[in-house]
């Protein structure tokens, strides 16, 4: 299948919401990291400052769900389908490791969006898989 | 009522079930000695580094094990339930990784070992679980 076969009508929706929600990420992020490095925001603000970042992100694995249901190629859903599940894989994996050595005095404690850090990465060693094991993939 | 429970079981399910179990028998009896260790005896950091590993590969191949499911299951209704219950458990982890790294990062909460990320996920699975067998036998009566 050809990488413009795989961009599918639900793949360009699922891209425009990711760089709306990137965008939104952005807005979100630049003024909390101002106002703690300013030491602007205390209290219930801060609680309030610190999850806002959160919220585009999850609004990124809601629009990946999106996706899978709106797909209607099937090839393509398993393609996207088995790239998740080596990111899951490869992030759970990660995160299970780096906490017995942190448990065992080894590292130290790291921030936990870090965890979707990984789970991007995972993505690309999912896509590099799909191209290995089936010679189709999409980055 | 185990056997009928057993045979509603597709035979992925059968060898996945016993996979787990074989796995989170070996991590019970790695993990207390690896952790009474570490309280107790002055140990280096290649052993540390050995016990840390010991400690998560019965883990790891819990995730494998669930791969290898989705790979061996024939029964496409079985697959996709599992599919759909993976994503909303990875989506539920994912959100509350991301929520708890910003509040950790700005200072609001503190720092935590990453091993509770798959802990959740594995909650999550169980929830779903649940949700599914009781929403099944609701919808048996």
């Amino acid at each position: 299948m050809t990488a413009r076969a795989l961009r599918t009508a639900a793949w360009k929706r699922y891209n425009l919401r990711i760089i709306w929600l990137s965008l939104l990420y952005c807005a979100f992020l630049l003024p909390a990291v101002y106002g703690f490095k300013h030491h602007l925001i205390t209290g219930a603000a801060a609680w309030i400052a610190a999850v806002l970042p959160a919220l585009p992100i999850i609004g990124i694995f809601g629009a990946m769900g999106r996706y899978l249901v709106e797909e209607p190629d099937e090839y393509v859903r398993m393609l996207t389908v088995r790239q998740m599940l080596w990111a899951m894989g490869f992030t759970l994996s990660c995160a299970t490791i780096w906490g017995f050595l942190d448990n065992f005095g080894l590292v130290g404690h790291v921030d936990g969006y870090w965890i979707v850090v990984l789970w991007y990465f995972g993505q690309a060693i999912g896509s590099i898989a799909n191209r290995v094991t089936l010679g189709d993939g999409r980055c | 009522m185990i056997a009928a429970k057993q045979s509603d079981m597709t035979p992925a399910q059968r060898a996945h079930v016993r996979r787990i179990l074989w796995l989170l028998l070996v991590y019970a009896l790695v993990l207390p000695p690896l952790v009474w260790l570490r309280a107790t005896q002055h140990v280096g950091d290649g052993i540390l580094l050995a016990m840390a590993i010991a400690a998560s590969l019965p883990v790891l191949g819990i995730f494998a094990s669930w791969g290898r499911y989705v790979s061996d299951e024939r029964d496409e209704y079985h697959r996709s339930l599992t599919l759909g219950r993976i994503a909303i458990a990875t989506n539920v982890t994912m959100g509350a990784a991301v929520v708890w790294g910003f509040l950790q990062a700005f200072g609001v909460m503190p720092l935590i070992e990453t091993y509770w990320v798959p802990f959740v996920w594995v909650i999550m699975q169980g929830m779903f679980g649940c949700v599914e067998f009781f929403s099944r036998k609701g919808g048996q009566q």
